[in-house]
């Protein structure tokens, strides 16, 4: 029915791909050269140190702790650095089970009451995906949704050396796998901290995005387990 | 000679004797070529690289139909709606419509060419909506009340001490002409339209045919913060920007960094499919994507000129032109300037105005060869020269040139023999002081330039010596 009417309210639609049609009807020859079967980048063996050196030259903090024991400790270090203010949490078990290491000095807002506040100063999520080939961070909108990852000066990413692949081929094909695709309107691959080069073509960063981008990766693949507090 | 025909030439001369204007863009595509040395190292194969996006480009411009069909089925699945445009005054309307049902009063725009072409926010601003460009170089050009002058920069003709006084001026606060701060001053004065703001518009990179999602890349964050917090999200695409794979953005992101401005990956990489969904926790309510023709499906019907659509915007084929660079991004007086805008706007626009654009190259190739998508641009250019001059009178004056040109050359003896007449000619008229002057056949090369020193011997002459006389 929606489909019809709104079909219906668009005669343009049928003229578009009636002409589409009748343009591809005479096929363009293939070019002679074609794609080539090498590589087109290098293959990533060291996943980890790819990753931290990949952050260090595009202005993401990478945070390394031996296991995911650790993690609450060193979100509550780069916490202690952000002034003071409400910070927005993703609602996630994992992120609940952390959040006594921080719930004294900050008001949180979890993602579970609404979306990410202009005045959030810092917003704390998990992530996808990470990719070490080029230190990027897969976020959807199951992490804490569109704007936790935009709004705030400071954007705090919790994750594990298991969420780690090592390039765009593999991370889209952990999305395939996930259906990150399928169960999200939102997905984005973050590279860095938001900058800009539209003066002179100069490197700026902090245009409208966050500031700081801090990644905390625990080198074990297992999540806190909820009995065992450090 | 038409009269935007003449028009760019005038503009071409006063920006071409511009000394300052030179400067200011020879820096800033200098930067850009040494983060293009910088980052292209990463690549193992770039010339594999290419291949495999122009592969991806073609499968999708040369299945059309199925691709957009397959995208569109995906976005009204997650509740988003797809509007055909056949015409820029169509999208516009559409568009403008929405707004008014809607009761918008702002919208945020982030950086989208194809929002120039179809004049966008002249229409929006007639309904009375106040319209915001977020992007910082398209927030320069509008407080300039000027169009964009580069795709991909659009205040690159400026330099930081002009922004600081257009600042100064618009705005006010601001100290110094650092780029950081002026940075910050753009970001302050946008924060509060992004939160009020009851519609965001943005472009697409790409349309992802197998998931029905946009693929918008920027670096700032404005492209997210306005698709995610208005209440509406409308995007606007050309129909040639679908591509069929998801996982194809795994090499696209990549190339489309690097030719654009020299980085691995572009800050963002966002893909949005639909409107909010039941358990997310913000998003618009509402996803509109507009799809727009506007003269692509006739370029689709020339299978000569048909690669031309898997253009993917990214403004490396300017910066690689010696005649962008000189007579700068607004003589051309399109939406897209420079080498791919000269092949795309006489076959988007038709007529007899854009005529010219072609003849404003000197074919040298740069732009063949730094196309990521590997477009053959310079015989695209010659294409649209044979195409006009089959098509339309030209001057009497050129139509005889040519024909003594052709009977010229096509004897050795009498080439050789006219050259020479040629030759003492000019050593004559320039001994005399008479460059430039009506006498002087090189005088629109003259008027501006010394006089070159006529060789003693002819390239036929030298040829001869050194490889023996035929």
């Amino acid at each position: 029915m929606e489909r019809n009417s709104e079909d219906a309210r668009n005669p343009g639609r049928e003229r578009i791909l009636a002409r589409i049609r009748r343009a591809l009807r005479e096929p363009r020859p293939r070019p002679s050269e074609s794609g080539t079967a090498g590589a087109i980048f290098a293959a990533v063996p060291d996943v980890v140190g790819r990753f931290q050196k990949e952050c260090a030259g595009n202005n993401t903090e990478c945070v390394v702790v031996p296991d995911m024991r650790r993690a609450p400790r060193a979100v509550a270090q780069v916490l202690a650095s952000v002034p003071a203010g409400e910070i927005f949490v993703q609602d996630a078990p994992a992120l609940r089970r952390m959040e006594p290491a921080w719930q004294e000095v900050r008001n949180v807002q979890w993602s579970s009451e609404g979306r990410a506040s202009e005045s959030s100063m810092a917003t704390i999520t998990l992530a996808e995906t990470l990719v070490a080939q080029t230190g990027s961070i897969f976020v959807s909108a199951a992490c804490g949704g569109r704007g936790a990852s935009v709004v705030s000066p400071v954007h705090i990413v919790v994750a594990t050396t298991e969420q780690l692949v090592p390039d765009l081929d593999a991370a889209f094909a952990r999305l395939r796998e996930s259906g990150a695709a399928a169960k999200n309107s939102f997905l984005c691959l973050i590279t860095g901290s938001s900058r800009t080069a539209d003066i002179e073509k100069i490197i700026v960063m902090g245009a409208h995005g966050p500031r700081r981008l801090v990644v905390v990766l625990a080198l074990s693949s297992s999540w806190l387990p909820l009995t065992a507090e450090p | 000679m038409s009269t935007a025909a003449q028009e760019f030439l005038r503009a071409a001369a006063i920006r071409s004797a511009d000394l300052r204007h030179r400067r200011t863009i020879r820096q800033a595509i200098d930067h850009y070529d040494r983060a293009i040395e910088r980052t292209r190292s990463r690549f193992d194969d770039w010339e594999a690289a290419r291949l495999r996006c122009r592969e991806i480009k073609r499968e999708a411009v040369n299945h059309l139909d199925r691709y957009l069909l397959e995208f569109e089925g995906h976005v009204r699945a997650r509740g988003g709606h797809v509007f055909w445009a056949e015409t820029s005054a169509e999208a516009r309307q559409y568009i403008a419509d929405l707004a008014a049902r809607r009761r918008v009063l702002t919208v945020v725009k982030s950086k989208s060419m194809v929002t120039e072409e179809i004049g966008l926010r002249p229409a929006l601003e007639r309904g009375g909506v106040r319209v915001f460009e977020t992007d910082l170089g398209e927030f320069i050009v509008q407080l300039r009340n000027e169009p964009p002058y580069h795709i991909m920069t659009p205040a690159m003709h400026l330099t930081r001490t002009e922004i600081a006084d257009l600042f100064r001026e618009k705005l006010g606060g601001v100290a110094s002409d650092d780029p950081q701060e002026l940075t910050a001053v753009a970001r302050g004065a946008l924060r509060g339209a992004f939160f009020t703001a009851e519609m965001g518009v943005s472009g697409a990179n790409f349309l992802v045919a197998d998931t029905g999602m946009i693929a918008l890349t920027t670096n700032e964050g404005n492209g997210r913060l306005g698709t995610s917090l208005p209440r509406i999200h409308v995007a606007v695409a050309g129909i040639e920007k679908v591509i069929p794979r998801i996982e194809d953005l795994a090499m696209l992101w990549p190339v489309l960094a690097l030719s654009a401005s020299g980085q691995p990956l572009a800050c963002y990489n966002t893909l949005i499919g639909g409107p909010r969904g039941p358990d997310e926790p913000d998003g618009p309510e509402e996803f509109h994507v507009v799809l727009l023709d506007n003269g692509r499906s006739e370029l689709l019907a020339d299978v000569e000129q048909r690669e031309v659509l898997h253009c993917i915007r990214c403004g490396a084929c300017l910066n690689a032109c010696p005649v962008f660079r000189t007579v700068g991004g607004h003589a051309y007086a399109t939406t897209y300037p420079g080498p791919v805008g000269s092949v795309l706007t006489p076959n988007l626009r038709g007529g007899e105005r854009f005529q010219h654009l072609p003849f404003a190259s000197s074919l040298c190739g740069a732009c063949t060869d730094v196309c990521p998508v590997k477009i053959d641009l310079h015989h695209h250019l010659l294409h649209n020269r044979r195409n006009i001059v089959r098509s339309a009178k030209r001057p009497t004056s050129e139509r005889i040139g040519f024909k003594l040109w052709r009977w010229a050359m096509m004897s050795p003896e009498r080439f050789a023999f006219l050259s020479l007449l040629g030759r003492l000619a000019l050593r004559a008229i320039y001994r005399l002081g008479l460059e430039g002057s009506m006498l002087d056949p090189m005088r629109s090369w003259t008027k501006v330039h010394a006089p070159p020193r006529i060789p003693e011997k002819s390239f036929r002459t030298l040829w001869g010596e050194k490889h023996g006389a035929k």
